[in-house]
């Protein structure tokens, strides 16, 4: 309880020394390059008073969790099939891990001139970002899982479906886990780079016309409420993903 | 021909593939060429006439390897990704390593580490291009910001997780503290440097490719915004492929410096 008290108290010190440092570097910038502080939550507020924030809030977020949803489906399924079936597995793996390490923004202008700037090209886009790493590390998972522990359940003559249930699903969740935080944190760029590249829309274009207005405390107040949607879906992943790493840990 | 014959022998076929020693290379090779055959098909049948295509591309890879406009938005690309990196990286190691062991760096900046690297890096792109303007620095900075962050906070986490026994005997030994941060910390904690940098490297890629498309700069990026815009998808994806093996290629060569730096030390354990 006192630590966390400690935790707290240094953020808020962290916090108002960095504002402070904000100010001060602002008044001598000026307001053309780095508006004050004060000035970029003010507008925030605006934003929030006026209905502006929430609704780009809504639409980012409509966008960010169907692809990622679809990422999870998708890279959880074809993961597991994959370690079941090991010729499969190790046929496709040297294709998976060049399109991991491929930058997938690279194909956003094939989807646009391919599926046009529609919700779907758009959540394709999220997709696209999300689903390597949740694949690889379901791969990765699933791998893992000791040849005993399949040949237990095997020789308890346990069918395909139970070895999934009861051993199979249950393994891989926490690399599942890991591969979700990580899809979160690609899924958010290429939320924002939908936003950006495809067709205006939530968030993104939220900072992208302050930028063309050169509303400076509006583009300012938009990065730092992305910064925030970051940390806080970051932290949830996070979150879970600790708690499921807890109880591997008692497995163990 | 009859009918049951040709069960017979498609079912002797199958049977002759299932008990057929597959080696791994042969069923790599085998699952490339049919992820080719069947793009080619697929776009054949349903796609656009300008949608790449492997022969499209087969087609058009002479032409992109001899222009040299292609060669010179490689380099500017990769180049300005490596200088990036660079940066990212002695500066990262600086700021990680004051995070890690001195106390008060590291609880007045984590909240802003944190936060920046779990923000999307593409939202700066208005901001970057407001400062920088529409010119190479943007995507200079663009990379250096993508990059960052994460060699900060994992070379943070190396800082902090070194042994308390290896500090004892640096003290004991009366070393000083320039010695302890190059002769114990810094070396401690190059397993994870090495895992930020994997990390920070796709970031740069992507950092400097979102860069060229937002501000239209010259480059591999935007090589791949104009070939498509023009309908020329065979030349885009011939960039596309340059930027996928260069990822690749730098996994590779971080590998290696892995296997070579760190023996004792196996990379999958920390894949994650």
């Amino acid at each position: 309880m006192r630590a966390r008290g400690a935790a707290a108290a240094t953020y808020a010190v962290s916090l108002a020394l960095g504002i402070a440092v904000w100010e001060a570097a602002a008044s001598r910038i000026g307001p053309a390059f780095l508006p004050s502080f004060t000035a970029t939550a003010t507008r925030i507020y605006d934003h929030a008073l006026s209905g502006v924030l929430a609704s780009a809030l809504q639409s980012s977020m409509l966008l960010f969790f169907t692809g990622l949803t679809f990422a999870i489906v998708a890279g959880v399924a074809i993961g597991l099939v994959l370690a079941r079936a090991r010729h499969l597995r190790v046929a496709l793996e040297p294709y998976i891990m060049v399109l991991y390490a491929t930058p997938m923004v690279a194909l956003i202008p094939f989807i646009l001139s391919m599926l046009g700037f529609g919700f779907t090209a758009k959540a394709l886009t999220v997709f696209l970002f999300a689903v390597f790493p949740i694949l690889y590390n379901t791969i990765e998972g699933a791998r893992s899982l000791k040849p005993e522990m399949l040949e237990v359940a095997q020789s308890f003559r346990s069918g395909e479906w139970g070895i999934w249930r009861d051993v199979l699903i249950p393994y891989t969740l926490p690399f599942v886990m890991t591969g979700i935080r990580l899809g979160i944190g690609r899924g958010l760029v290429g939320m924002v780079a939908a936003e950006f590249f495809l067709s205006g829309s939530g968030l993104g274009l939220l900072i992208f016309r302050s930028g063309q207005d050169f509303d400076v405390p509006g583009l300012y107040g938009g990065i730092i409420v992305i910064a925030i949607v970051g940390v806080v879906l970051m932290g949830l992943g996070r979150a879970v993903e600790n708690r499921v790493a807890a109880w591997r840990g008692l497995e163990r | 021909m009859s009918a049951p014959s040709l069960t017979v022998a498609r079912a002797t076929g199958w049977a002759r593939f299932r008990a057929l020693p597959l080696s791994d290379a042969g069923a790599r090779i085998l699952a490339g060429v049919a992820i080719i055959v069947i793009w080619e098909i697929a776009v054949r049948l349903w796609a656009p006439a300008y949608v790449a295509k492997p022969t499209g591309i087969a087609l058009a890879l002479p032409r992109v390897v001899a222009n040299a406009a292609f060669w010179e938005a490689a380099a500017v690309t990769l180049g300005g990704v490596l200088q990036g990196l660079i940066i990212a990286l002695v500066a990262g190691t600086v700021v990680g390593a004051a995070m890690g062991r001195i106390r008060l760096v590291e609880s007045l900046l984590q909240v802003y580490v944190n936060g920046f690297f779990a923000m999307p890096m593409v939202a700066i792109l208005p901001l970057v291009t407001l400062w920088f303007g529409y010119t190479g620095d943007a995507r200079l900075a663009t990379v250096v910001f993508a990059a960052f962050f994460s060699i900060a906070l994992n070379v943070a986490d190396g800082a902090r997780a070194v042994p308390p026994e290896y500090i004892e005997v640096s003290r004991a030994f009366r070393g000083s503290a320039w010695s302890r941060l190059f002769e114990v910390i810094l070396p401690s904690s190059v397993p994870y440097l090495l895992a930020g940098l994997r990390l920070a490297a796709g970031r740069a890629l992507i950092g400097a490719i979102v860069a060229e498309f937002f501000a239209a700069l010259p480059g591999l990026g935007y090589f791949i915004l104009f070939h498509t815009r023009t309908f020329r998808h065979n030349e885009a994806f011939v960039a596309v492929a340059v930027l996928a093996l260069a990822g690749v290629l730098f996994e590779f060569a971080l590998a290696r410096a892995t296997a070579r730096l760190l023996p004792w030390y196996r990379r999958d354990e920390k894949a994650a």
